[in-house]
């Protein structure tokens, strides 16, 4: 009986009708042929969504920082300067430990990906050099993200969210790190995608900036890109990566002005 | 005696001590001061617990969400409906869970940790799960899962499904051959004590806003979901009346640390971590104990459990008014159970 019963469920998706196929085929190419086109969420093509950023969610740690994105939402919470492991060897520079797990909900077919490897790792890559190492030695910093909702761009908001929480946790940082990704449809580039752009998208290119120093911490790039497309793409991110951290300064001004 | 010769000795000591010094050096000694003078280290009376604010709909990915904060500790709620075909012997139920074998109402943890569950237990279920992400506390690594977690879930799930909280009847799709199966998923973000109380709270909101999608079923027998009006009627709605569920019923619980002869209500993880143990009352609607567990530890009193049982029951006098906004949700479906 129970394995009747463990077999049997899954998730009601919508009908994959042929109209909707067809409807998908037309946005697509919608997105990929006309020079502006508003998109599903009524956006044009340079435009990202509306960002709402706080530090603070979370009380038990030494920092935490609150994002949404449209339906993409994120917490991620920094701990320490805190002891290394036991088994770590002994470091004269501290080190920087990342996580990124996603909700069992986050995704429309439950329990995709709870602990994302990738994801962590190109987080903690994205973040490593921006944050001052040597002032922590022989101690952990942690950075823990979890996705509440994933709704498309969710590496990016993630980087944004985590420099935002070191920075709330008093680590020492060069510059704060914020990150923004573009796809690239046919001739156009569409910047900040939700997750069924990503899905149709022919390349995506996401890079992590730091702006006041005017330096690149990482960059991804895959699919199909021309070269004058690549530099119009990155200088595309890099300004609204300027813009992201007008908004995280004013976030920790106003946490500060708060704190007084 | 021991103990009274540290407390002077550290109140000596304290005079020249920052505060904050001495919370973190003494914190029993510290938590002793406060109880002497009949207040708690953040101001609180022993016997009042925290504000509660509840949102519902926290999460649109999910068919009902709800983000409950119980002061600093922070829980999401959130419910994800799955179809299955319905066991044989119960063709016209849902399910918030597999059923399989009774659970032993007293059982010993593998921490040492003795569970007194007064609730009749017959369902098992992998559908009610409690998580803690490192995100929530210092203690929670990555890969490594708190060891509260697993016994928060099993207690809130038979607490769920033992209160009549439910239906099962209103999942059912097509008897024999499709019911709904709810995946509840419980995430505490933000840990700061009394978890099992915020996370029951959280639990019970997001059944009240779950929604039930509009469904058909195709050729294949497979059902999939219709929107509004779209579609144009080729395939019947199944389920054009039954978009909510009804709760009744409604579990409530407060969790008192007890320390000596003091009783603290919804105590925070502070106080949790230095107190000598701690006592969860789950009261139902019309006041009836639905399960009372004490964690070990130190011995108590009858008296004292009957305090914590009037204590639990004043709480849940003072949230009808409070929890408005589930309050009004509850009220819309069930105003005749809530009274």
């Amino acid at each position: 009986m129970s394995a009747a019963a463990t077999t049997g469920t899954y998730s009601p998706a919508a009908s994959a009708g042929e109209k909707r196929r067809e409807r998908k085929e037309e946005l697509r190419r919608h997105l990929a042929e006309d020079a502006d086109w508003p998109r599903a969420d009524g956006r044009s093509f340079h435009d990202c969504r509306p960002a709402f950023m706080q530090t603070g969610p979370t009380t038990a740690a030494s920092g935490s920082a609150y994002a949404e994105f449209g339906k993409t939402k994120v917490i991620v919470s920094v701990f320490g300067p805190r002891e290394s492991k036991k088994t770590m060897m002994y470091s004269d520079t501290g080190r920087l430990n990342c996580n990124v797990s996603y909700t069992t909900f986050a995704t429309p077919i439950r329990g995709q990906g709870t602990d994302n490897k990738e994801y962590s790792a190109m987080l903690h890559k994205a973040l490593e050099g921006a944050v001052m190492l040597h002032t922590f030695p022989k101690t952990t910093v942690d950075v823990f993200a979890l996705v509440l909702e994933s709704g498309g761009s969710d590496l990016p908001i993630i980087i944004s969210c985590a420099s935002l929480a070191l920075a709330d946790a008093g680590i020492m940082m060069y510059d704060l790190v914020t990150s923004v990704s573009v796809s690239c449809f046919g001739k156009n580039i569409i910047i900040d995608p939700t997750s069924d752009e990503e899905a149709w998208q022919d390349g995506s290119l996401m890079v992590a900036y730091m702006p006041a120093r005017k330096e690149i911490t990482q960059l991804t790039l895959t699919g199909e890109w021309s070269d004058g497309k690549i530099t119009n793409a990155v200088e595309l991110c890099m300004d609204a990566c300027t813009k992201l951290c007008d908004i995280l300064r004013e976030r920790l001004k106003d946490a500060s002005s708060l704190a007084e | 005696m021991a103990a009274e010769m540290e407390a002077t000795e550290t109140g000596g000591l304290a005079g020249e001590m920052e505060v904050e010094a001495y919370r973190r050096l003494f914190p029993l000694a510290f938590l002793e001061r406060h109880l002497r003078e009949s207040v708690r280290p953040d101001a609180r009376r022993t016997d009042e617990a925290r504000p509660i604010t509840v949102a519902l709909g926290a999460v649109s990915s999910a068919h009902g969400s709800a983000l409950v904060r119980l002061g600093d500790t922070a829980m999401l709620a959130s419910i994800k409906l799955e179809v299955m075909s319905p066991s044989y012997e119960a063709p016209d139920e849902g399910s918030v869970g597999l059923f399989a074998v009774d659970f032993p109402c007293i059982c010993v943890a593998p921490f040492q940790v003795i569970w007194l569950i007064y609730s009749c237990v017959a369902w098992y279920s992998a559908a009610v799960e409690f998580h803690m992400p490192p995100i929530c506390s210092p203690v929670v690594r990555p890969g490594r899962p708190a060891e509260v977690a697993p016994v928060i879930s099993k207690t809130l799930e038979d607490i769920l499904m033992s209160s009549g909280m439910l239906n099962l009847k209103e999942l059912c799709l097509i008897s024999g051959k499709a019911s709904w199966l709810a995946y509840l998923d419980v995430y505490c973000l933000n840990a700061d004590g009394s978890l099992f109380d915020a996370a029951l709270i959280s639990a019970v909101a997001a059944f009240t806003h779950l929604e039930i999608p509009l469904v058909s079923v195709g050729d294949d027998g497979r059902v999939f979901t219709v929107g509004g009006n779209e579609g144009k009627i080729k395939y019947e709605v199944v389920n054009r009346e039954k978009r909510k569920i009804t709760v009744t019923n409604i579990p409530f619980s407060l969790t008192c640390a007890l320390h000596k002869d003091n009783i603290l209500a919804d105590p925070t993880a502070e106080e949790e971590s230095i107190i000598e143990t701690s006592m969860t009352v789950v009261l139902d609607s019309s006041d009836q104990i639905v399960s009372i567990q004490k964690f070990g530890g130190a011995v108590t009193s009858m008296a004292t459990i009957k305090d914590c049982i009037s204590l639990a029951k004043d709480r849940r006098k003072k949230l009808r008014g409070i929890l408005s906004v589930e309050a009004m949700e509850v009220d819309s479906h069930s105003s005749d159970s809530v009274n």
